[in-house]
């Protein structure tokens, strides 16, 4: 303690006085010497020399006695810091290189982090967010699908796992009374989601479980941001109505914002019990999922299986088509990152590999540079420098350039990070809030730091061990090149190109992919093509649902669609016209079971799954869809009329030999387990990429547009030209039928089929960049290494031409020790490639993970840059010139 | 580590050592750094060897724990110099360590000589 605080207070006031103090005090012990050799009889110039002689190393005194007066070497600190300043300027050249390379990986780590964090790592923003699940049922075919309403209430109030337990869905309503009729987006919660969630209100109160009582007078509760643009902020909304698909709701209150719980913003919630409290049959599927918290110590599959257990009672008591549904669940956080969860990893670890090898880099630079500097170290040593402190000096100077590379690196991330957002694909949460947040910063500071202790450790045990006589001797070449060292080397230099070569295997299997997807046929011709989508408002296109996803009967929409495509079909420009509900790579609009009636009964759980889409006449002339059998929908098919489906192509392969043998068959939706309508199959349909182009055909039933009317369909408008130009005449087309029909979208075609590969071109784009960052810098450090390899070596080579050795041999030898070490790596990173592709299996499309021809290009372009890389110092090795190098030394 | 010329025969501090003998060197009267080496050559048969980069060192570790105190003052033949004193608390330390290091001493010897 009495020492700390006396450093404390030479530290604040004495540091200076000490120094004079120190000097004067050797100053004086120096003039005993001097007086005393006099008095010897020795002459003056003699005497202080003798004097000076005795009493040893002044600088190494004096420092070693302020030692004792510092902190852990914080003086020394400023000092290495200075040396290590002066360092980096003597060799600019050499520091640029180091310190680009480090702001590389740590920019590009850095970047890459910021979106796992802010994707994957963040906490949601929900109170015990790491506790909530998302609820789903499962059946043996699939999981995760809608819980009933009777199940959900046994769930809520029969379990012992959960605190509590939220039902939710989403809904699309038509809002009239306000200025011209909107679209608005609701989200159906019952009374416990705002609790689950931590919302707070603004204004009013929240919802209740009167709110979700059966015949409760409807309440609504607005978004803030709603209640700023759409009712202009008024402070006594409060008891106000809002009239939403022909019904008034009364708004009981105002939202906090920040609840951003579902994939799009809402403009208000709607209690989920008003209109499920009636449910009769436990089978009644709608589209709710339970938020729920689990208590906490509760496993998530303890949870399940109290669920579970709950369903098998149920199932006793209630006997039913889905006795055999259980439970199922998952985290939300899981819930929310989904699939990018994979992609995300397999950046980060592409990323992290890419800073092995810019700290390999710079531990081979600082290697080559540290044993340059043998010399400089020795005499710093010979003048009265400890070990330690040597050591320490250049751990500072090491880690000094290392900041400087991440402070030049975060700029680079802040750069990156900005082109990421904004390039990156819609679809991934929370990507656009990804930003340099404390964890980010501590993240780059802790990757600066290792990086500058990894490359800095391996010259520093060289420095260690250096030899002063030796390395003192003039000529002599270093001591640093020593068996432990070389090795090392050689292990840097494998190392590089085994991670190059991992990741350029990697990013090749992507980019093949990505081309594999991109110039996939889609099944139909998707130029000049526009699609207009349009959902009508259900107050004017009233329409009733039924149990078949998008169908539903409703005259007026029916008529609606049928004078827009005979006015669309008359404007000029405009070759064909046809309506589809669900089009190619919107992904699954609906799955559910069906039967083939003169097939084999399938057994209950092994009913097969088909998409369900709706399509109206001349919908697959207008996509240029091959009709492999019979025929498309046509006016003939009426409502009232037999039934009539197309199937595609992978149903009728299924389940007949031949594409014609379909035609006439029957199959009942539902299975054969369920009540359903009979359909009569009229045509076959040529398979078309439903999930996006990068996926493999999926079972799909077309149904008829004049059977099953919707409100919400995709108008598909087959141009002479470019179809961007027909937009303005579409708009009027719409208008001049009901001007209150909201357009949702109309957009040339191949803008949606971008959209499920933005993701995939996103990723591809960054491994690719990755990959090349990796070839740079491996060049980079095999140049560096053999260069200097052939350095230390031109004695060497001097001594074998002199003794008759002809260029050949030489470029032989130098070759050889070149080619072995990118052997071995080649051999190192083929096995590396093999475990890491199995990783990327989920992501490829078209190409195996183990593609042999994929293999070879790969090592070939590794070995091309290795070779350039190498030719450089290889032609440095026969261009020694042996009799001034003899000479000279 | 010796910054004074070679004289293999002459002794280095054993570690701890020196401060000890610092202080004994103070007990009877102040005296500075070079005083000090000169006291500990002399006393020691020129036995020992004092390295001024171990002595200085030795100094501001000892003015640190308020061991020894220093005042600049002028010697008897008129030359300014830095002059350390005993504290008491050093006094006390001294006490300490001299009945330690005198046991240490005898049981070296006792070892490494024994009697008959």
């Amino acid at each position: 303690m009495r020492e700390w605080w006396s450093k404390i207070r030479r530290a604040v006031n004495l540091r200076r006085g000490l120094h004079d103090d120190l000097g004067e005090e050797i100053r004086s012990h120096l003039d005993f010497l001097i007086e005393e050799n006099i008095a010897r009889g020795m002459p003056p110039d003699e005497a202080r020399a003798a004097a000076k002689r005795h009493f040893g190393n002044q600088t190494a005194v004096r420092e070693r006695a302020r030692e004792a007066w510092q902190f852990p070497g914080l003086e020394t600190i400023l000092q290495d810091l200075r040396y290590g300043l002066r360092g980096i300027r003597k060799a600019p050249g050499f520091s640029i290189v180091v310190i680009l390379t480090l702001a590389l990986g740590i920019g590009a780590n850095t970047a890459i982090f910021s979106v796992v964090y802010s994707v994957l790592l963040r906490p949601l923003p929900y109170p015990n967010g790491e506790r909530l699940i998302q609820l789903g049922e499962s059946t043996p075919k699939a999981s995760g699908i809608s819980v009933t309403w009777i199940n959900f209430q046994h769930w809520k109030h029969e379990n012992h796992s959960f605190v509590d337990m939220a039902g939710f869905h989403t809904a699309v309503l038509t809002m009239t009374g306000r200025g011209d009729a909107a679209l608005t987006y609701a989200g159906v919660v019952d009374s416990s989601f705002f609790h689950l969630t931590g919302s707070r209100p603004l204004l009013g109160r929240l919802f209740t479980e009167a709110d979700d009582r059966w015949g409760a007078t409807p309440t609504v509760l607005v978004t803030e941001e709603f209640w700023a643009k759409t009712l202009g902020a008024n402070p006594r909304v409060i008891g106000q109505t809002l009239d939403l698909d022909g019904k008034a709701y009364q708004i009981i209150g105002v939202l906090r914002p920040g609840l951003k719980f579902f994939g799009r913003p809402m403009d208000f919630y709607l209690p989920l019990g008003i209109s499920e409290n009636n449910t009769v049959k436990r089978s009644q599927h709608g589209s709710t999922r339970l938020l729920a918290l689990l208590k906490p110590g509760v496993t998530l599959s303890s949870a399940r299986a109290d669920l579970d257990a709950i369903m098998k009672r149920l199932a006793l008591a209630d006997p039913g088509p889905e006795e055999d549904h259980r439970a199922y669940g998952e985290y939300l956080s899981e819930t929310i990152t989904g699939d990018v969860r994979e992609t995300l990893w397999i950046l980060m670890g592409a990323v992290v590999l890419v800073l092995i090898l810019a700290c390999a880099n710079v531990a081979s630079l600082l290697l080559v540079r540290g044993t340059a500097r043998t010399r400089e170290i020795a005499i710093r040593a010979a003048i009265g420098a400890g070990r330690s402190r040597i050591v320490r000096q250049l751990l500072t100077e090491n880690l000094l350039i290392a900041a400087i590379g991440g402070g030049l690196g975060l700029l680079l991330a802040k750069v990156c990070l900005r082109a990421l957002v904004s390039a990156g694909p819609a679809n991934i949460p929370r990507l656009s809030e990804a930003g340099l947040n404390w964890q980010v910063l501590l993240f780059a500071a802790a990757a600066t730091i290792a990086v500058g202790l990894l490359a800095g450790i391996a010259p520093v045990f060289t420095a260690r061990k250096i030899d002063l006589t030796s390395a003192l001797k003039e000529g002599s070449v270093g001591s640093g090149e020593n068996r432990r060292g070389h090795s090392f080397r050689n292990g840097l230099v494998i190392a590089e190109i085994a991670i190059t070569l991992v990741l350029a295997f990697g990013s090749g299997l992507l980019i093949r992919s990505l081309i594999a997807a991109e110039t996939s046929y889609p099944g139909f011709n998707s130029g000049h093509l526009l699609a207009l989508e349009l959902q009508l408002p259900p107050a004017r296109y009233a329409t009733v649902r039924t149990t078949l996803p998008g169908a539903s009967t409703g005259e007026a929409a029916r008529q609606f669609y049928g004078q827009l495509m005979q006015n669309l079909r008359g404007e000029p420009g405009i070759e064909a016209v046809g309506a589809v509900y669900c089009p190619p790579s919107a992904g699954d609009c609906g799955d559910f079971w069906y039967s083939v009636l003169d097939k084999p009964a399938p057994a209950r759980g092994d009913v097969p799954l088909s998409l369900f889409n709706t399509a109206g006449n001349a919908y697959f002339q207008t996509m240029g869809m091959r009709i492999l059998a019979g025929r498309g929908f046509t006016d003939a098919d009426r409502a009232g009329g037999p039934l009539v489906a197309v199937v595609n192509e992978e149903i009728a392969r299924k389940w007949w030999a031949a594409p014609q043998l379909a035609l006439g068959q029957r199959i009942k939706v539902g299975g054969p387990y369920m009540e359903g309508p009979v359909y009569q199959i009229v045509g076959v349909a040529a398979n078309v990429s439903q999930m996006g182009l990068d996926t493999a055909p999926m079972p799909e039933i077309y149904l008829d547009f004049l059977q099953h009317p919707s409100q919400q369909r995709v108008v598909m408008i087959r141009t002479a030209g470019d179809p961007a130009q027909l937009i303005p005449a579409v708009r009027r087309q719409v208008a001049a039928i009901d001007r209150n029909v909201p357009i949702q979208s109309l957009r040339p075609f191949e803008r949606w089929m971008e959209a499920p590969l933005a993701r995939r071109r996103f990723s591809t784009l960054l491994l690719g960049l990755f990959a090349a960052l990796a070839m740079i810098l491996a060049a980079v450090g095999i140049y560096g290494i053999l260069n200097y390899w052939v350095g230390v070596r031109q004695k060497e080579i001097a001594i074998r031409q002199a003794m008759g050795a002809p260029r050949s041999a030489i470029l032989r030898w130098a070759g050889w020790h070149a080619a072995r070490l990118v052997a071995l790596g080649i051999a190192l990173g083929a096995l590396g490639s093999w475990g890491a592709s199995r990783w990327l299996k989920s992501m490829l499309f078209g190409v195996s993970e183990s593609d042999p021809a994929m293999m070879i290009l790969a090592g070939a372009t590794v070995i091309v840059i290795a070779a350039f890389a190498a030719s450089l110092p290889l032609w440095r090795a026969i261009g020694v010139d042996t009799v001034r190098y003899l000479h000279d030394s | 580590m010796s910054t004074v010329g070679n004289q293999p025969e002459r002794l280095e501090f054993l570690q701890g050592t020196l401060e000890v003998l610092i202080l004994r060197s103070l007990q009877a009267a102040s005296n500075h750094a070079y005083g000090i080496s000169l006291f500990l050559e002399q006393q020691s048969d020129n036995e020992f060897l004092v390295d001024n980069g171990s002595l200085y060192p030795a100094l501001q570790r000892l003015l640190q724990r308020e061991w020894i105190a220093a005042q600049w003052r002028t010697s008897p033949n008129g030359r300014r110099a830095k002059y350390y004193r005993l504290t008491p608390l050093g006094r006390k330390q001294l006490v300490a360590a001299m009945s330690k290091w005198m046991r240490f001493v005898e049981a070296m010897g006792r070892i490494l000589a024994p009697e008959g």
